[in-house]
């Protein structure tokens, strides 16, 4: 229970460690590296780290959202 | 020009503070003044394109780091100036610092390229330049062509350099450096954006300025050596050739603009490093004095009402 407290921030989101932080990280970078090859409009400094903040904001909450109603 | 250079030289300076100011300089500061020069000036290199009607500059190297032209927002002296409003606007130290640090690195970095920087703007208006890759931005060739120039050339050894300072200062991109230098230095600023975002939103965002220099660096050599299709010298080529000599790649024309003997520009480069950094130092406590008499005015000044 205390480390499922400490795991939330101060909005009560999950914070990412290890493995899932990595993976996270890596998919916002492939994914960017592969649509900005052929989508060179994607290659500028607002696009860039806004894709790896909705990735990394998005993604767990999304895949937390996904295993929930699977349990269900 | 440089590219993800830019982007982790930000990381480096934070990685590299004096002592004394480690976890008290603004990382939005540093971000801001590293960026500050090529927003001022870069829009208006590569121009836009409406209609079939280019909107740019006719010389971009002119425009970009020559003077006349913007060339002067590449140099320390401008950061100075700018450095100086936002002091004396806001009394903040963590950020004045961190602001010049972060433009003065920028400035410092693009005299590698064959057009240089207005170094010692506004006492000598030459160029100062080490040639060492061909500055490529040309109203015919746009962003493309400099950026398959740029990641052929030892432009490319740049942006490796960089990451690898900044890796070899790994430390700079953990949560616990985050949470123990970055956040107390800007706490406001964090605390602000935390409204919206959750904690790996805002490690995320702080990260983010490296991830984007790394992809683009991934990105724009991929694409420059795997996917386009140049034609160089009447002959139709898989990918740009690379070529890592001196103020390479063969296959473009170097720009350059009237500068000073490229020998004496590395150490007048580091000596100008040294002399930031060295006034800086002295400056720290004088500073810190100043903004704690600013706020200490401000908490006794009398309330105005209505």
């Amino acid at each position: 229970m205390t480390a499922e407290v400490e795991d939330l921030d101060h909005r009560g989101s999950r914070r990412l460690a290890g493995a899932e932080e990595v993976f996270w990280y890596l998919f916002a970078a492939v994914t960017y590296v592969v649509a900005s090859i052929w989508q060179k409009f994607l290659l500028n400094w607002i696009i860039g780290p806004l894709w790896l903040v909705a990735v990394v904001v998005i993604g767990p909450a999304v895949w937390d959202r996904l295993r929930r109603g699977s349990r269900r | 020009m440089s590219w993800a250079a830019h982007q982790f030289e930000v990381y480096a300076v934070q990685a590299h503070l004096p002592k004394k100011m480690r976890g008290k300089v603004s990382f939005w500061g540093i971000w801001l003044g590293d960026f500050m020069p090529d927003f001022l000036s870069k829009f208006w290199v590569y121009g836009i394109t409406v209609n079939g009607r280019h909107y740019g500059s006719s010389v971009p190297h002119q425009w970009h780091r020559g003077f006349p032209g913007m060339g002067l927002t590449h140099t320390v002296f401008v950061g100075i100036v700018f450095t100086l409003f936002l002091w004396l606007w806001k009394r903040n130290r963590a950020f004045a610092v961190g602001y010049l640090l972060g433009y003065a690195a920028h400035a410092l970095t693009d005299v590698n390229d064959s057009v240089g920087t207005v170094l010692l703007f506004p006492f000598w208006w030459v160029n100062w330049t080490v040639q060492t890759w061909a500055y490529a931005a040309t109203v015919e060739g746009g962003k493309y062509l400099d950026a398959a120039a740029y990641y052929s050339s030892l432009g490319l050894v740049m942006d490796v350099f960089w990451l690898v300072v900044v890796l070899a200062s790994w430390r700079v991109l953990t949560r616990d450096y985050w949470r123990t230098q970055i956040v107390p230095a800007d706490a406001r600023t964090w605390a602000w954006i935390g409204k919206v975002l959750p904690e790996r939103g805002l490690l995320a965002l702080y990260r983010a300025t490296f991830f984007y220099g790394l992809c683009r660096m991934i990105s724009w050599t991929t694409w420059a050596h795997l996917i386009a299709e140049p034609v160089i010298d009447g002959v139709k080529r898989r990918g740009y050739p690379f070529d890592l000599s001196w103020t390479g790649p063969w296959w473009i024309t170097a720009r350059s603009l009237p500068h000073v003997n490229p020998w004496v520009v590395l150490p007048a480069t580091l000596a100008i490093l040294a002399g930031v950094y060295w006034a800086l130092i002295r400056l720290w406590e004088p500073m810190g004095r100043a903004e704690a008499e600013r706020r200490a005015e401000r908490t006794t000044s009398p309330t105005r009402t209505g």
